[in-house]
Formats: C-alpha cells, sequence, structure tokens
C-alpha cells in the first residue's frame, strides 16, 4: 500500500503521527472496532459449529441470506434495550463499575499488541509483559462483581474466579516467559521479526509452551471444558448472575476480549505473527485471519468437551502442566541459539 | 442452629452441623439443573453436608383421579405421569385391570405391546443420557440423545399414531396392529442407533473429562442399594440382579430375558448400564419382530360385540371398540401389578369394589423410590458432583411426583 | 442377553477400560469433527410443514349425517373435551369439540359405532383464543369439513420423516413421493 492513511492524516492536520496511532490502534484495528465485528462473527461461529456437530442448523433466520451472521446484532440490539437490574441489597457502586472497569482495562492491551507491522499503538520492549499485566488486572474485577451481587451463587462463583486464575495464570506465566526466553526479548515486533528471519515459527521451536499456552488460555478465559466460573448447571452464571442488560453483555464481551487478545498474543509468539508478508496491509490480513483461526478452535472444542471438575482441573494444572512447563524452559534453552539475532 | 446474617450475603448461614460450618443453598425450582424441583443444599465450603429435596412440584393427584374415572379413562391419566416412557407406565395398570376383568390379551397383542415398550424404553434411556450429558455442560451428548431419541418417537408414531401419548395397550389387547414398513424402519433404525452408540462411546463415555467427572462419583454400594430401595439402572449398576422384566409378563417370558448389571456402582456404572440397555431393547424387539404370532390383536370377548357396519378396521388393523368397553366392572378384590419402566419398577396396587371406577389406585413411581438417592449419594461430595449424580440418577420429577 | 460388568479384571480394565489419555482426546475431537461433514437433523419448520404419516392421531373429525347420537364419544373421552348438545331440529342429542380439552387419544374414533368421528392428519391449529377453541357440533361439523380439505390441499409444502441407517431422520416431499 503506498499511502499509509494515519500519515496522511498526520500531515493534513498537523497531530504527530505517534499520537494518532497511539488512538487509532485500540480503537480500530486491532482494538474496538475489530473487536466488535470479531466478536460477532466468532459467537455466530460458536453457534453455527456447534450446531453442526449437533446436527442440527443454528441460527439462520435473522439475515437469511447471510446464513444468520447477524444474529448476534439482533441479540445485541435486544439486551441494549433490557433494563439493567440493580439489586437492592448489591453493593451499587461496584457492582456497576466493575464490568465496565474490566472490559476497559483488557482493551487496554490493544495498545500494545500489534495487529501488523507498523500497527500498534505504541512499541515498548516490554510489550508482552504489559500484555500480560492488563490480563492479570481482571480476576480482582470479577472477585468484585460476585461479591457485590449479593447473591450466594455469585459469591461461590467469586471464590472459584480467584482459584482459577490463581491456576491459570501461573501457568500462562510460564509459557509466556518460556517463549520470552527462546527469543530472547518481551518486544512483539522483535519477536516477530526474529521469527520471520529464522523461518521458523514458535510452535515448531517449542510445540509443548504452545500448547501449554493454549490451555491456560481456555482456562483463564473460562472456555469449555474450564468454564467453571460460568459453571452455569452449579451456580447459574457464577458472578455475573445478577446482571441484566447492557452491563450483562459486557460481562459476556470481557471474555471474548480476552479470547482474542490471548489469541493474538498466540499468533505474534508462536505463529510467526505476519510472517512471511512485510507489507502493513497483507500482514495484518495474516494475522487477522491466524488469530480467527484460532479462536475457531477454541470454539470448536466447545462441542467435543463437557466441564471439568474444579479440584481435577486444579491438579491437572499444579501437578501435570505446571511441571511441563518446566520441560518448556529446558526446550527453550535449547532452541535460543536459533532465534540469536 | 444460629442464625448469622453476613452483611452482603443474601440467605442465611445456618450455623452448625455435627462440628460443621453449613451454608444453606437453593438448588431451587428457578435454576438450569435443578429440573421442576428444588434441591436444599447444606454446604460446608465446597462439601455437601446434607441434601433436602423439596420435591412435588408436578403434582397432579393422579390417584386421586383414577377414584373419578371409568377405567378405560385413566389408562390416559397415569401415562401423563411419564409421558417419554408412556406403553412402559400404562401397561401395568392394564394388566391390573385385565387381572381383576378376568381377560387375558391374545399372544400377538402381548408381543406387540413388549415392543412399543423396549422403543419407548430406549427413547427413555436416550433422554436420560442427554439430560445426564447437559448436567455436566456436555451440550453435545444432549443434542444427539434427543436427536437420536427422534427416530424412536418416530417409530412409536408409525406404530401407534401418536409421537409420545400412545394410550396403546387397552383391556384385552392393543389398539392397532403392526402397520406395513415398521420392520424396514425398525431395521434401518436399529442399524443406525448401534452406529451411535460407538460415537457416544467416544466423545462422551470414553471422554477424559467426561469420566472424570463420573468416575467414582457417587457410589451406591450393593446392600446400601436394596436397603434403600433404589430401583432401575441405579440398582443394577451396584450389582444387584433385579428387573421387573423378569418375571415374564407381556411376552418377556416367550422370549427370555436376561438383565443388564453393573457392578462398580458409581455414576459412570449407571450410564454404563443404560448404554447396553439400549442394545439390549434393540436385540428385544427385533426377536419380538421376528417371532410375532399371527391372531388377531385384541381378544375377541370385545371384538365379538363391535357393530357391524365398523367392523371393517379390525380387518385393516385398526381397534373398534365395543360400547360396554366404557362402562367395564371389573369383581371386587385387589390386584398388584409391577412394570419395569426405563427409570426402574413401577408398581401398582388396585383396589376394586366391583363398579365400573376403582375404589382405590395406589401407584409407586420408579422416581419416587429414587429420590432418597440425593441425600444418600451426595453427602461428602463437593457441590460440583451434584449434577453428575442427580444426572446419572435419572430423576423425574413429574413421575416421581404423580 | 446376559451382560455382567466384568469378572476378575483388575481395575481399569474390562467393560470400562479407557484407550490411553491423548487417544481418548483425539477420538473425541475426531468424533465430533466428523460431525461437521454431515448434513443436519432438523426439519425447516418455517417454510415446510411436518405431514405425518397416515394414520397419525391428529384433529378428530364429525361427520354431523352418520352420526346417531348414542354419547359413547362423550362417555369415553379422558378429558371430557366431547359434550352432547341439544340442537335445535334435532331430536337426538350431538356431540361438540372441545379443541382445548382433546387429548389427541382416539378412544371416542375407536369406540363411535357409526364412524361419525374420523381422525385428521392435520394436527397443528392455532387460536388467538380459548373460547374459540369449545365448538358445537355444527360449527364441529363443518369445521370438520374445512379441515378435510385442508388435508388435500396443505399450506405450505410438506415434509414427511423417514428412517436413514446413516443420518438417522430424513425429510421427503410429500406429493413427490405419493405420485
Amino acid at each position: 500500500m503506498a499511502v499509509d492513511p494515519l500519515a496522511w492524516l498526520s500531515s493534513a492536520t498537523g497531530v504527530p503521527y505517534w499520537a494518532l496511532r497511539a488512538v487509532a490502534a485500540p480503537l480500530l484495528y486491532p482494538g474496538l472496532a475489530t473487536f466488535m465485528a470479531v466478536a460477532l462473527f466468532i459467537i455466530w461461529a460458536e453457534r453455527k459449529i456447534t450446531a453442526r456437530v449437533q446436527m442440527r442448523v443454528g441460527p439462520l433466520y435473522v439475515s437469511r441470506r447471510l446464513g444468520g451472521a447477524l444474529q448476534l446484532l439482533a441479540d445485541g440490539v435486544r439486551i441494549a434495550f433490557q433494563e439493567i437490574i440493580i439489586p437492592e441489597g448489591a453493593e451499587k457502586w461496584s457492582f456497576v463499575l466493575s464490568p465496565i472497569l474490566a472490559f476497559t482495562v483488557v482493551s487496554l492491551a490493544f495498545t500494545v499488541v500489534p495487529g501488523g507491522p507498523g500497527v500498534y499503538g505504541f512499541r515498548s520492549s516490554l510489550s508482552l509483559l504489559v500484555t500480560y499485566a492488563i490480563i492479570t488486572l481482571t480476576p480482582i474485577l470479577v472477585i468484585t462483581m460476585g461479591w457485590a451481587s449479593n447473591n450466594k451463587f455469585s459469591f461461590i462463583g467469586a471464590g472459584r474466579e480467584a482459584l482459577v486464575s490463581i491456576t491459570g495464570e501461573a501457568t500462562l506465566l510460564a509459557s509466556l516467559l518460556a517463549a520470552a526466553m527462546m527469543y530472547g526479548s518481551m518486544d512483539f515486533v522483535a519477536i516477530v521479526g526474529e521469527q520471520a528471519a529464522s523461518r521458523v515459527p514458535g510452535i515448531a521451536a517449542n510445540p509443548v509452551a504452545a500448547l501449554l499456552f493454549f490451555i491456560a488460555a481456555l482456562l483463564v478465559t473460562d472456555r469449555v471444558p474450564f468454564d467453571l466460573v460460568l459453571g452455569e448447571q452449579e451456580i447459574v452464571q457464577g458472578p455475573y448472575t445478577e446482571y441484566t442488560g447492557l452491563l450483562f453483555a459486557l460481562t459476556m464481551a470481557l471474555d471474548y476480549a480476552k479470547l482474542y487478545v490471548l489469541m493474538l498474543v498466540f499468533t505474534h509468539l508462536f505463529l510467526g505473527g505476519w510472517a512471511p508478508f512485510a507489507s502493513p496491509l497483507l500482514g495484518s490480513a495474516a494475522v487477522f485471519a491466524k488469530t480467527v483461526g484460532l479462536m475457531l478452535l477454541a470454539v470448536f472444542l466447545r462441542s467435543v468437551y463437557g466441564r471439568m471438575r474444579l479440584d481435577q482441573v486444579a491438579s491437572m494444572f499444579w501437578s501435570r502442566l505446571f511441571p511441563l512447563a518446566l520441560v518448556a524452559f529446558v526446550i527453550s534453552a535449547l532452541i535460543h541459539p536459533i532465534y540469536t539475532p | 442452629m444460629a442464625s448469622i446474617a453476613l452483611p452482603g450475603m443474601h440467605g442465611r448461614e445456618v450455623g452448625y452441623s455435627g462440628g460443621l460450618r453449613v451454608v444453606e443453598l437453593n438448588i431451587g425450582a428457578q435454576h438450569p439443573a435443578s429440573g421442576h424441583m428444588r434441591l436444599v443444599v447444606y454446604l460446608d465450603g465446597d462439601v455437601i453436608v446434607r441434601v433436602d429435596p423439596d420435591i412435588g412440584y408436578v403434582h397432579r393427584t393422579v390417584e386421586k383421579l383414577s377414584e373419578t374415572r371409568e377405567y378405560v379413562r385413566i389408562i390416559s391419566l397415569v401415562e401423563r405421569m411419564t409421558i417419554i416412557d408412556a406403553c412402559n407406565v400404562t401397561l401395568p395398570y392394564v394388566e391390573a385391570v385385565e387381572r381383576l376383568l378376568g381377560v387375558e390379551p391374545p399372544p400377538r397383542a402381548r408381543y406387540l405391546r413388549t415392543i412399543l415398550c423396549e422403543v419407548n424404553r430406549v427413547a427413555s434411556h436416550l433422554y436420560g443420557l442427554g439430560i445426564g450429558g447437559i448436567f455436566l455442560n456436555h451440550s453435545t451428548m444432549y443434542m444427539w440423545a434427543f436427536g437420536d431419541r427422534e427416530v424412536f418417537v418416530h417409530l412409536a408414531s408409525l406404530l401407534t399414531g401418536s409421537r409420545l401419548t400412545h394410550t396403546y395397550p387397552v383391556f384385552g389387547g392393543v389398539r392397532r396392529d403392526l402397520p406395513q414398513g415398521f420392520r424396514d424402519e425398525f431395521e434401518k433404525a436399529k442399524r443406525y442407533m448401534l452406529a451411535r452408540l460407538r460415537e457416544y462411546d467416544k466423545i462422551f463415555f470414553n471422554n477424559p473429562v467426561i469420566r472424570g467427572r463420573l468416575e467414582g462419583v457417587g457410589v451406591l454400594p450393593r446392600d446400601r442399594a436394596v436397603a434403600l430401595g433404589a430401583t432401575g439402572p441405579n440398582l443394577r449398576a451396584s450389582g444387584v440382579r433385579y428387573d421387573a422384566r423378569m418375571t415374564g409378563y407381556a411376552a418377556y417370558g416367550d422370549l427370555g430375558f436376561e438383565p443388564v448389571v453393573g457392578r462398580e456402582g458409581d455414576a459412570l456404572e449407571r450410564v454404563w448400564v443404560r448404554l447396553r440397555e439400549i442394545e439390549a431393547s434393540l436385540e428385544i424387539v427385533e426377536r419380538a419382530l421376528r417371532e410375532l404370532p399371527e391372531g388377531p390383536f385384541m381378544n375377541p370377548r370385545y371384538t365379538k360385540a363391535v357393530p357391524p357396519m365398523v367392523r371393517h378396521w379390525l380387518e385393516k388393523g385398526r381397534l373398534k371398540l365395543p360400547g360396554g368397553y366404557v362402562r367395564l366392572k371389573t369383581r371386587p378384590g385387589e390386584v398388584l401389578s409391577r412394570g419395569e419402566m426405563g427409570r426402574g419398577e413401577i408398581t401398582y396396587f388396585l383396589v376394586s369394589d366391583g363398579g365400573t371406577k376403582p375404589y382405590r389406585l395406589r401407584i409407586v413411581t420408579p422416581s419416587a423410590r429414587n429420590v432418597v438417592l440425593f441425600d444418600a449419594l451426595a453427602r461428602g461430595h463437593t457441590l460440583m458432583d451434584l449434577p453428575a449424580i442427580y444426572g446419572s440418577i435419572d430423576y423425574f420429577p413429574p413421575e416421581a411426583d404423580r | 442377553m446376559a451382560t455382567t460388568g466384568g469378572g476378575e479384571e483388575e481395575k481399569g480394565g474390562g467393560h470400562r477400560r479407557r484407550p490411553g489419555l491423548v487417544r481418548a482426546h483425539l477420538d473425541a475431537i475426531a468424533a465430533a469433527a466428523r460431525r461437521l461433514a454431515k448434513p443436519p437433523m432438523t426439519m425447516p419448520l418455517v417454510e415446510y410443514g411436518d405431514a405425518r404419516h397416515p394414520g397419525y392421531r391428529g384433529v378428530i373429525l364429525f361427520d354431523y349425517d352418520k352420526c346417531i347420537g348414542c354419547s359413547l364419544c362423550a362417555q369415553v373421552c379422558p378429558s371430557r373435551a366431547i359434550k352432547m348438545y341439544r340442537v335445535p331440529g334435532d331430536k337426538r342429542l350431538r356431540p361438540g369439540y372441545n379443541i382445548g380439552r382433546c387429548i389427541f387419544c382416539g378412544l371416542c374414533v375407536d369406540i363411535c359405532p357409526t364412524d361419525a368421528l374420523s381422525e385428521s392428519i392435520v394436527h397443528d391449529k392455532v387460536y388467538s383464543d380459548v373460547p374459540s377453541m369449545d365448538m358445537d357440533p355444527v360449527d364441529w361439523a363443518l369445521w370438520s369439513r374445512e379441515v378435510k380439505k385442508e388435508e388435500e390441499s396443505p399450506e405450505k409444502p410438506l415434509l414427511r420423516a423417514r428412517v436413514d441407517p446413516e443420518r438417522g431422520l430424513v425429510y421427503e416431499p410429500v406429493g413427490e413421493a405419493e405420485g
């Protein structure tokens, strides 16, 4: 692409290029606008894929020619009109503000995670760590949601979120660190550059770390078989039980936003990011395609598994997956020479 | 029990029980996984201390209503207790009245009743497996089981004219003869179902996540199962070799029947027994179709009184009832009859004073007997085991509440 | 068929033995993935109607001329959906039909000595208020004639279910198969 629209805008309005980029990336691509489109698509895809596996059709009639693709738009409009009910005994401000804060915090991750070559909010040598730190800020807000709801089911859900987040994020951090150790850098742009230069994607170099990251991402984003925090058959909707209307939509979007961010990170760490393309347009398309493909895989697993029990999740992660992280570290140490610049 | 109000907590902390601090949780009537009932669960942290099932939401006074209806009008009434298993729930009642009337169904009718009973049993087990699946959040098992159940509901509608509420066995025989094409449709359905059972094994029974939820959960030892009065696959999974079909009612005596018996007594075993019973039922239907005797499908005592103008229906395989059928009078007496439904053994105790309506009809349904298993099995398990146990004992509230 | 849960197999063996962990996971994923390629088993009920097979117990139809007023149908109905009415100008009692109470058991059809009552294949009727579901004998007879016409020329194209050993149930358009 010859003309960079942001550069043109910068020269037209006099606003510095970095400022425009810092705003455009989190808001447009890979940020909120793209996330809305991705959420619309992926939730429809989840329902369609699950339906096909289950010998039925899924959403169809909302936009018949598109195969029901705009179903989520209809659902969203309906949810927007639903009354937001705040229970009388609930801690009002925590109840209302925590989902909003949680979603805002996750959206901050879009400032550092690149969507393509040169398409990022700002570049930092610690962008991987910043992303991880932002993801780990959300559990405390979910626990707040559970406590503020004044509902026993929400309270149990908050307890589960505490357990789940400690377990999942430890494994996530371990696999992240193993990957970072392999590349010798915590900067997404540098990591992708190294994978492109050596032509070995991270998943081929360290498949153990990739697998661990994927499974931990499923746990952190509350996806089947680890959807304990939601736990519909035991605790109704967990911490989100008392939420209605747009607040409920935010809580559901929160999980999908985390999944989107984590799959973007997976793409950069293990699938080579925007390699083999270098231009912003094609590179962004490559990143987008890989991320959506990963999300589709995560969503397909919903039709295969049931829910795992709480103590089994904890024991599986701590006694089997976390030690595998040590194996991942060893592999990283051995593979590291491939990626030295 | 002390009552402490915790700020920010809905409900009450119930205090101390046996040295444990317990919290009362209503898995109440409005809950995604409670069915038409409430389970009052007492929890110590994550461990269940006691479960009190609060049943009766679907009580429809079936026993009392039976005292105000003529015998033939009660068949549809008792069928509504467990609509999904219609032939199995009405057949023991029909047999009880037949004993008091002194009439016997012809052999062909007995075999036809058995065929429908087993088709219903397959559908009922698929329903139970589906519910067991969704209680573990395995939506694929749920949809697959209910989708495959459609095949058997379709078969039942071919035979009786109705998908679920067949009202098929009547006193003296059955209401319709075997239609053309039923044998072919059944043979195809059997091939389909056997292939599907292999798929169920792959995605549900051998699925490591599901195994983890079901293996070793809710273990019911053999002597406890007998002492509690558990019935159906729950009893047989604990190693007790008892099935009401062993008494040989309908055509089970002629066909020879062997029950499916498990050993371990945990939730996985109960699911296993149901899967194997589906295979067993398919075998029984195939054998019954092969050995189906010729002859009338209704006792001539009643068909000879049918007006000549409508007798042609009998040749076409549709029943016509004589006018006196509504006001059938039984001899005075008491009779106890049993049958095996999908969920267990059902018992009818019919007391007649010689009139056209029963004096008393006492019904004990299998789910009414299995409800004790909630408390017996769930104690000591975690909260997440409760839906697994509920799904594995296949409790059906409308049947239990009558 | 006697099936007992294993003899003296070791723990984890016998009828509950499961293939190894990785194999079991892959089997489950493969089983789900295989289904993705197969067509659904559902019937598109918006564009099509559901044709049941001949002999299905749908709504009950009444032929006024054949009826002799014996009132056996009203006596046998388990839910008292049929009541006898005195129609002006007719010396016999005639049955009226409350389709809201009907449970479609068909006992009235079985007991009618003159074939005045018959079952229709039409089974889904919608009413906007409860009193309109209660029909007196003349209304019932006229309504039955309309339903008979509907049987012959349905509003929507109809699909009929058939068992298939690969796909479970398949649906075929009615009319083309019969010719």
